[in-house]
């Protein structure tokens, strides 16, 4: 195992790596920009190293910086914890030159994985169900009207070099589809530097359902379950809970079986999630996440896992130690993502310094946060401040611990506002109580308000 | 943390390393004996080492050249804030160049060559002052402005944070 890993990553996930890491008797390195010199992940850290300004282009993402911090501080291993560098093959190629073991899958996996419109058609290949799309990106507006006769309408156009449910528009009739085509190239080059797309016909009504799997450098694949993360706002998850309620019989044991399936064709090592829409008996593909992600502490809270313990155990070249056989799932977990963002003001970022913050506490609450009292949200970052986390025997038990939760959260300070009074309004909708739910519930419910 | 006030020091519950503390307290002991008002609070880090002192609203104090006396390792002091002219404890016209990158600091072009420039050197605009390396490159650290080497906070071949300060300058004086 380890001696030294550095976590190249800031806020709630920076301090979660850590904590994983001091369980294991892991010494950490945590880089920082000037603009997080004094938050939780420093502070817990046994060492910091600022290595650039605020900027994340010059810092977080600066990767000579990053393994600069690594040969100063002896890291052995490198987690890019999600976002940033977590999925940038460049980055685990340049860790595998220095010597530094990157918590993640091998460069060349993570390569294929980069394009998503050929891990379409990989996974077609293998036997995933995909809806019709484009093999490949489209760059011109015939490709682009050709596609959409093809496909059909409403189709979706999304970054092939995407993430994080940014650079996507759906089109719903060919008036708009040629604008919508160049504003989403322009989304994606601004989002990610690459302004490729690809074109897919758009499932409405359906379920956002993913499957975590964890494989190992020796063959075995395990998956953890589903999560359904159907609570979104312009396709940022707000609300995420495992199991997936109300499923069509057989479909969460096809998610799992697919995504296994699909882990073993491209190699994949490490922890991954592959993600699925669902609309009754209907299952589409639509694409894999190379990285540990935000709502992984659902599927910990029901399976007892440890993920980021998993990635490290798989990284240092251990076996897995779960088998399928062995794992089990317990009762209902529920999370809430709190944003400082002001609902009210068309979710406008709302940074500032937290005069008050008070985390909820409890049996079977967990909360997974870098904020504190005092502490600084800046301007330079995603807006996430904490995640709260409730477990119970069933999904309503969960529920209502959830809401409770919610209600002893504290978050005070100068201009600062957050989307937790939103997010408790959609745990008390009778539609998400029943699990009746879509992933175009939240959004046309704001549109409605706002 | 430890925080002294001009009456004493006021020791808190939490036990700290003896040796790194007793490090600290003595480059504290070194910062007051050479200043001619006593700061109005000090506070001392153990981890990763620091030293920051709040002076009195009324006559300001030279800078503290203790800077140097509190220990390289395990981490260097890092300066307040990445731009320029920002550093603790320097007052005055003084202003500091600071590191652009994380690396490696070195004085000299190569081993055994003198280095770039020595305290009392005045430099010009544009001038080199040191190398930050990372990654196998050399990064040529240039002055931006005109002025007079006061102090080099950093030793030779010592690891620095970005915007760590390397260099206090003062600005020469027209004839």
């Amino acid at each position: 195992m380890f001696d030294t890993v550095l976590i190249a990553n800031r806020g709630e996930i920076a301090l979660r790596i850590i904590r994983t890491c001091r369980d294991m008797g892991i010494s950490t390195v945590v880089v920082h920009s000037t603009a997080d010199r004094d938050t939780a992940a420093v502070r817990a850290a046994d060492r910091a190293v600022q290595i650039g300004p605020a900027s994340a282009k010059r810092s977080y993402l600066y990767p000579p910086a990053v393994l600069e911090a690594a040969a100063q501080t002896g890291a052995q291993a490198v987690h890019p914890g999600y976002g940033f560098l977590s999925e940038d093959p460049d980055f685990a190629e340049m860790c595998a030159g220095s010597g530094l073991t990157f918590i993640g899958p091998p460069p060349r996996v993570m390569a294929q994985l980069g394009d998503k419109s050929v891990v379409r058609g990989l996974m077609a290949e293998v036997g995933l169900p995909v809806v019709p799309g484009t093999g490949s990106v489209v760059a011109t507006a015939e490709e682009v009207a050709e596609a959409s006769h093809r496909i059909g309408l409403p189709l979706i156009i999304k970054a092939a070099a995407g993430g994080g449910g940014l650079g996507m528009s759906v089109v719903s009739d060919q008036s708009g589809l040629l604008t919508s085509f160049r504003a989403t190239r322009a989304a994606a080059q601004a989002a990610f530097g690459d302004n490729r797309v690809y074109l897919e016909r758009y499932l409405s009504g359906a379920r956002h359902v993913e499957i975590q799997i964890l494989a190992d450098a020796h063959g075995n694949v395990v998956h953890l379950g589903e999560r359904d993360c159907s609570v979104q706002r312009r396709r940022q998850k707000l609300i995420e809970e495992t199991p997936a309620p109300r499923l069509a019989p057989g479909v969460a044991d096809r998610l799992a079986e697919y995504a296994v399936t699909g882990a073993r064709a491209v190699g994949y090592r490490g922890a991954g999630t592959f993600e699925f829409l669902v609309r009754g008996e209907q299952i589409a593909f639509i694409e894999i996440n190379s990285r540990i992600q935000v709502e992984h502490p659902v599927t910990e809270m029901v399976t007892g896992v440890d993920v980021v313990r998993e990635q490290l155990g798989i990284a240092a070249g251990e076996p897995l130690t779960l088998t399928q056989d062995t794992l089990t799932r317990n009762g209902a977990a529920i999370e809430c993502r709190i944003n400082t963002e002001d609902p009210a003001r068309g979710f406008a970022p709302c940074p500032g310094r937290l005069t008050d913050f008070v985390a909820p506490a409890g049996p079977f609450v967990r909360v997974d946060t870098h904020a504190f009292p005092g502490a600084v949200v800046g301007p330079d970052y995603d807006s996430l401040l904490a995640k709260i986390i409730a477990w119970g025997p069933d999904r309503d038990q969960a529920l209502a611990r959830l809401r409770r939760a919610l209600r002893e959260l504290r978050v005070a300070g100068q201009g600062i506002r957050t989307t937790a009074p939103l997010l408790a309004d959609v745990l008390d909708a009778p539609v998400f109580r029943a699990a009746r739910h879509d992933i175009e519930m939240l959004d046309h419910q704001t549109a409605a308000v706002h | 943390m430890t925080t002294a006030t001009p009456n004493g020091i006021v020791p808190n519950a939490e036990p700290v390393s003896p040796p790194a503390m007793a490090t600290l307290c003595a480059a504290l002991e070194q910062v007051l004996s050479v200043v001619p008002t006593p700061p109005a609070q000090v506070v001392l880090r153990w981890g990763d080492a620091s030293i920051d002192v709040v002076w009195p609203a009324t006559p300001a104090p030279p800078a503290p050249p203790a800077a140097s006396a509190v220990p390289a390792a395990p981490a260097a002091v890092a300066a307040d804030g990445g731009a320029a002219g920002e550093a603790d404890g320097v007052t005055g016209d003084r202003f500091v160049l600071a590191a652009p990158l994380v690396g490696t600091f070195y004085r000299c072009q190569e081993p055994g060559a003198p280095p770039f420039v020595e305290i009392n050197d005045v430099l010009e605009p544009g001038q080199q002052v040191a190398i930050v390396e990372a990654m196998k490159l050399m990064n040529a650290i240039e002055a931006d402005r005109a002025g007079r080497v006061v102090d080099i906070l950093v030793a030779d071949g010592t690891a620095v944070e970005y915007g760590q300060t390397l260099f206090v300058l003062e600005p020469v004086g027209e004839d």
